[in-house]
């Protein structure tokens, strides 16, 4: 099977939600072993389009060429207008699958342990299938159409999920939060693509690149859909300002939360920046927005994270922390350094939420670190892999987080002035701090709740056997970044240089740069393990207590939620009651029961000139001939 | 020859009862009468404007035909109803007949 064919891996997956959400609950084990099949295969056929693809460029001449494998076929033909769907294999393409493809396969097979005996199972399976087709789909198009198309399935899919314990009040609600919230971006997104397919008369992804950088499309212009796009962007990846929806999320099944944060989800809008980075590039400001919007993410929900306890509600925080560092990178020129974050972090995010899905299984549906702690004595193995998980979270070497981390900080050079370096350095200590708190308040330390210590118990192997996979990816991950490992892999040229766009670069290991991220990735961990492990806690409340008033707000999440509540309740709910109002008193009452009253009125009053009486009829009759002779007489003058 | 103006005349007289005979009488019957007195000065307009206006031509008079034919099944569907209107109310008054109101 060559790389022209990676749509079956596109089709097995829809297939298998198609089946499963008609017939899944009559199939035996309601169809959990076609989704793992399904998906299972996807990954196994994934490896031969990778093998196939890396062949191709075997022919090549210069070994720095890029090189892509596009197969399209017409769909319709209006006029002029051609709509061609594809597919469109590139290093980027071909990584991207390859996260979703084995982050997918992994979370499914955890799936099994996680769900079972939920209601609905079949179809938590099929819209999981949906989910991860949608986004294979949305990273393999080769146009801005198709891709959109996919962008709203993956949306639709998370409402789904998300909502997927709907009887549950707030489930429901946080679905409706994710879903609208990621609609305002994507009504941005789909302005944006249809202002560049007016520049330029295609949605072919490759051809509008190609306008951007020879200088088609004027700067402003450019520079406005682009802006279109990165707001499309920043509502699937759940940036500041439309942070709000993630955290809520996690009100769906851990193996979703997973999914979201890892493979399919919020990474879809760094693989379209990525993707459309040469235009990007033409115009430097938008870099800029990329930058500043990225790191205010990063730092703002640093602090979120930090007076959060809900564990899954940290890990949420912490991937919006780390998308904000994939779109500094991405602000800086550099979709090597995002791309390959995007890559440690989808194997070691999606190894923490499974981790915290085994905790709340092994605690019996207890997430709030308040209650848990020392809880490696009773689940070794989970506790393990979420230290692996958090240790490359908090990009301490040797694990992957570190790696991928410090090239983000290479990267940030780009800006002089190093205040992007700064500011990232800062959100790296936090996200060790915060981190390191979590880990801590779980696993470590006393227990908080003593019957809830007494019941844990370590989890099945189903759900285990993710973890350990996932564990050991984490550890390796990261040193793809060496060219020597790439190579060593199949890759020409190493790995980052792969995965680079448009021009090759080489990682140049830096030991001063990855001295320095090492230093704050430690004394991140330090001073969080010396205040939260060392008994130390009184230090954060002491610190609560005096200033109750940042405390607070750190716990209210800067007020973004109550910001926009208040903005619905007194915005739109305020503009609704003017419109129903107006629909009441002047369409209804006025227009509708008016003309009706007032026909009733003047027929109840005129009424009275039928007396029935047949001389005064004719009398009317002779008074009207001679009334319409005397008209006449008058008007003919 | 008689000129238009004596048949106009007469025309106008004729009329003017009718509608005077409709307007005063109570009995349905005579109501029914005055309406074919004004129908007969309408056809002698008809005739004596035929006649004036170019004598080789008959259609006022073919007119006149038309109307004395409307006049007789109107007369007939009057009495008809008359005839019905006084078997039920024992009555030709219209004054008394006066319930087909709001």
């Amino acid at each position: 099977m060559g790389a022209d064919q990676a749509w079956i891996l596109v089709a097995l997956p829809a297939a298998a939600f198609v089946v499963l959400a008609l017939c899944g609950r009559w199939l035996p084990r309601q169809g959990d072993v076609l989704a793992v099949l399904a998906i299972g295969a996807s990954l196994v056929l994934y490896f031969f389009v990778l093998h196939d693809f890396l062949h191709q460029r075997d022919g090549l001449v210069n070994s720095h060429e890029y090189w892509s494998i596009a197969m399209h076929h017409t769909w319709s033909n209006v006029g002029n207008f051609n709509l061609n769907f594809g597919t469109y294999v590139d290093p980027l393409s071909a990584v991207m699958v390859g996260v979703v493809t084995i982050a997918g396969t992994l979370i499914t097979i955890f799936s099994i342990g996680y769900m079972k005996g939920e209601v609905r199972y079949w179809w938590f399976f099929a819209v999981l299938m949906g989910f991860i087709a949608a986004k294979l789909m949305l990273v393999l198009s080769d146009n801005l159409l198709l891709l959109y198309f996919a962008w709203e399935g993956v949306g639709v899919c998370s409402f789904l999920l998300i909502g997927f314990y709907w009887e549950k009040r707030s489930a429901a609600e946080a679905a409706k939060k994710a879903f609208i919230t990621t609609r305002i971006g994507d009504v941005g997104l789909l302005i944006g693509i249809i202002l560049l397919w007016k520049a330029t008369g295609t949605f072919n992804i490759q051809d509008i690149l190609t306008a951007a950088t020879t200088g088609q499309i004027g700067h402003v212009y450019l520079f406005v859909s682009l802006m279109f796009i990165f707001l499309g962007a920043m509502g699937k990846s759940a940036l500041f300002p439309f942070h709000v929806w993630l955290p809520d999320a996690m009100e769906g099944p851990t193996p979703v939360s997973a999914l979201i944060h890892a493979a399919t989800m919020v990474v879809a809008g760094v693989y379209l920046i990525a993707r459309l980075l040469p235009a990007f590039e033409v115009v430097p400001a938008s870099l800029l927005v990329v930058t500043i919007v990225g790191l205010v993410t990063a730092i703002l929900t640093g602090f979120m994270a930090l007076a959060t306890t809900d564990i899954k509600k940290v890990l949420a925080y912490s991937t919006i922390g780390q998308l904000g560092f994939m779109y500094i990178a991405l602000g800086c020129s550099h979709p090597d350094a995002a791309i390959m974050h995007l890559m440690t972090h989808a194997f070691f995010k999606s190894l923490l939420f499974l981790a915290a899905g085994s905790v709340i299984i092994g605690t019996h549906h207890n997430q709030d670190m308040k209650q848990l702690g020392g809880l490696w004595r009773k689940m070794p193995i989970t506790a393990v892999t979420f230290l692996i998980g958090s240790l490359a979270l908090a990009a301490v070497p040797p694990f992957s987080g570190f790696w991928s981390k410090d090239e983000i900080f290479h990267g940030t050079t780009a800006w002089n002035g190093g205040w992007v370096t700064f500011l990232l350095g800062f959100a790296a200590v936090l996200t060790a701090l915060y981190t390191t708190r979590l880990f801590v308040r779980t696993f470590l330390g006393k227990p908080q709740d003593q019957a809830v210590y007494d019941n844990a118990h370590e989890t099945g192997p189903v759900m285990v056997l993710p973890l350990i996979i996932l564990a050991l990816i984490t550890c390796v991950a990261g040193f793809t970044v060496f060219n020597g490992v790439g190579r060593a892999m199949g890759f020409p040229g190493g790995f980052t240089e792969f995965v680079f766009l448009h021009e090759p670069e080489r990682f140049v290991m830096n030991w001063s740069w990855a001295a320095a991220s090492a230093v704050i990735a430690f004394g991140g961990v330090f001073l969080a393990g010396w205040i939260y492990w060392g008994n130390r806690i009184t230090i954060s409340t002491r610190l609560a207590d005096w200033q109750p008033g940042v405390y607070n707000m750190l716990v209210n999440k800067f007020y973004f939620d109550d910001l926009y509540q208040a903005g619905i309740d007194r915005g739109l709910l305020g503009f609704s009651y003017v419109v129903s109002w107006f629909d009441r008193y002047v369409v209804n009452d006025t227009g509708v029961d008016g003309v009706a009253d007032t026909t009733r009125y003047s027929g109840s009053i005129l009424k009275y000139v039928q007396t029935g009486k047949v001389p005064a009829y004719a009398l009317g009759i002779a008074l009207g001939a001679v009334g319409l002779a005397i008209a006449g007489l008058v008007v003919r003058g | 020859m008689v000129p238009l103006e004596n048949y106009l005349v007469l025309s106008a007289i004729m009329f003017s009862l009718g509608v005077y005979g409709v307007l005063t009488r109570r009995n349905a019957v005579l109501i029914l009468m005055s309406v074919e007195l004004m129908l007969n000065a309408v056809s002698l307009n008809f005739v004596a404007f035929a006649s004036y206006l170019d004598p080789s031509k008959i259609i006022g008079a073919v007119f006149a035909v038309f109307v004395i034919t409307v006049a007789a099944a109107e007369v007939g569907l009057a009495l008809a109803i008359i005839i019905r209107l006084y078997r039920n109310r024992s009555t030709a008054n219209v004054d008394e007949v006066a319930t087909l109101k709001w």
